[in-house]
């Protein structure tokens, strides 16, 4: 018993270790990236056509390195601005996974399986884009979004003027900084990208570097606690769980691809520290589940679900869930089925 | 919230942070990050330690600059004070309890026997000429993986280390000779290893004791199977854990 608290602690403090650093990483380059990049410039370049829209977006996450708890501001902001909708949703479900950071972690964990890396960014975007595109047969998306967003939202792409309008400090939550005169000021990532990086002459860069500097702690506090939570979890069931009962769960071809989805959406590990989560699964579980569990939990867990009810209403995040754990399911499976 | 709330709050971020970076700073300098990571991470560990502490000394000046502390609203699914704690409670827990190296135990729960002879990575290079008696125990286990035939190999000459397992199914003059293999961090440790027949009964070499064999190599039939083995020529040597006890 000692013996096993004592492995179960070295695995927990194993997956700590090599994960804060691609934590700290992520965090500190989803700052900066938003404070000195532009994203209207970027925005007015994107497609309207419904499925280049979705893959596009779903690509945007190279040039904007956020995790899943950054994306959904990110998201929302590009619905507000009027984005076409396709680009939107592509964003939201592959931004968190389709980003330089997330994938050498990925590599870093998964250095003797590559195909596991290939085919999470492969399958990712393919999902994203088809959810996107699906989404863009909604030409209306009021009746999906919280009424707050809904009010402000625009079918078509918006005037300059209108969009400056509609990014107002009443939409917006975040992290605030009360002032003297009551006036809130917003310190956390969409605050850098709307107040920073739209209103880039207005604050001097000490202040700037100030804002990096507390958003770089606030998220390092929350996804750092998320995830030795998550890494808890994983020492705990590697050691605890009997191991037939793993290798009866993980070796099934469908068992596998179910528990490890679920394992995701309960976990809510960040996704650019959750392939070390996988990879402590790696020698009992399926390569298909392993994917699964990497496909899906960036794009909804229980901690991204509380983040998305800001933008969409019950019903919307209800019919993305379903599309994105069917889709993930159908393609992991397949995978286990037939090619590994 | 008060304004004393918030400071403390303020500066329990910063104790959490700067713990975190002194724990992977520590197990640099003390020598044990090698239990949890491959040292091709080392760096990242090290400047990920560097980073953590600079975060934390940054937000420690400028609160200490700074007269009056601007409240602070977070919307967050964990409460502020809950998060930081969770970072500093793990991050002292790590400082205070030492990680230890993977035994038999693991080895026999992660299925030890289920892997023998089977590396999941494929050789980086391929070193046929290197003498036997010079491979280590990976090496023979990844030759194998390349040339299976276990009387391919008989007569060859051995001397490897590692730590012993007693198998259940084994012979009472079996042990399997076996050690870790990382290829990122602890959490993917795998265990590989070759059974030695001992000229005595496997009891003078407890579970986890680690040895150097020296002897050659026969085939033997384990568990209904031709398995190479390695035939030890007299007692095999007791030695001390090594500093680096996995290999790579």
């Amino acid at each position: 018993m000692n013996q096993q608290l004592n492995n179960a602690f070295t695995l927990f403090l194993s997956l700590l270790v090599e994960a804060m650093p691609f934590l700290l990483l992520g965090v500190l380059f989803s700052g900066l990236l938003l404070l000195f990049v532009d994203e209207r410039k970027l925005i007015a370049k994107l497609p309207k056509n419904p499925l280049l829209g979705a893959l596009v977006g779903s690509m945007v996450g190279f040039l904007f390195p956020v995790c899943e708890c950054g994306n959904v501001p990110v998201a929302r902001r590009m619905l507000m601005q009027g984005v076409p909708t396709p680009v939107a949703i592509g964003f939201l479900l592959a931004a968190p996974t389709i980003n330089p950071i997330v994938i050498w972690a990925t590599w870093t964990a998964f250095r003797d399986q590559p195909e596991i890396v290939v085919l999470r960014v492969v399958f990712s975007l393919a999902i994203a884009t088809i959810i996107g595109w699906v989404f863009s047969v909604q030409t209306d998306l009021r009746p999906l979004l919280q009424p707050a967003l809904a009010a402000a939202w625009q079918p078509k792409q918006q005037s300059h003027k209108d969009r400056l309008k509609t990014s107002s400090d009443l939409l917006q939550s975040g992290t605030f900084w009360l002032s003297g005169s009551g006036d809130p000021i917003r310190i956390d990532t969409s605050v850098l990208q709307a107040n920073l990086a739209a209103a880039t002459p207005i604050k001097p860069l000490s202040e700037r570097l100030r804002l990096l500097l507390d958003n770089t702690i606030q998220e390092l506090r929350e996804l750092g606690s998320v995830l030795v939570i998550g890494s808890a979890i994983a020492a705990l069931i590697q050691v605890f769980v009997p191991r037939e009962v793993i290798l009866n769960l993980g070796g099934g071809e469908i068992t596998s691809v179910l528990t490890m989805m679920l394992l995701a959406a309960v976990v809510s590990i960040c996704s650019t520290v959750d392939s070390f989560f996988a990879l402590s699964f790696a020698s009992t579980f399926t390569s298909g589940s392993l994917l699964a569990f990497l496909i899906f939990g960036p794009m909804i867990d229980l901690k991204g679900i509380g983040l998305m009810l800001s933008i969409f209403k019950p019903r919307a995040i209800i019919y993305l869930f379903a599309l994105a754990a069917q889709l993930t399911f159908l393609f992991t499976l397949f995978i286990n089925l037939y090619v590994i | 919230m008060t304004n004393d709330k918030y400071k403390i709050l303020n500066w329990l971020e910063v104790f959490a942070i700067a713990a975190w970076g002194s724990l992977m700073l520590k197990y640099w300098l003390t020598g044990k990050l090698n239990l949890l990571i491959h040292p091709d991470y080392f760096w990242l560990v090290i400047s990920g330690g560097i980073g953590f502490l600079s975060v934390a000394g940054l937000k420690a000046w400028q609160l200490l600059r700074q007269r009056r502390v601007l409240p602070v609203r977070h919307i967050s699914l964990l409460p502020p004070g809950f998060s930081s704690t969770l970072l500093l409670v793990t991050a002292i827990a790590g400082l205070i309890f030492t990680p230890r190296v993977f035994a038999s135990q693991t080895a026999m729960q992660r299925g030890v026997t289920d892997f023998l002879a089977a590396t999941r990575s494929q050789p980086q290079a391929f070193h046929g000429s290197v003498k036997p008696e010079a491979r280590s125990l990976l090496d023979w286990v990844r030759t194998l993986n390349v040339y299976p035939e276990p009387d391919a190999y008989t007569g060859q000459k051995v001397k490897v280390q590692g730590f012993t397992i007693h198998p259940p199914e084994f012979p009472p003059n079996y042990l399997l000779l076996s050690r870790f293999v990382i290829t990122c961090c602890a959490a993917d440790a795998y265990p590989v290893g070759l059974p030695v027949k001992l000229p005595e009964a496997r009891q003078a070499y407890p579970p986890d004791t680690w040895l150097e064999v020296e002897g050659q190599m026969i085939t033997e039939t384990l568990k209904g199977k031709r398995q190479l083995t390695i035939q030890a020529n007299a007692s095999p040597k007791k030695i001390p854990e090594p500093q680096n006890p996995y290999e790579y």
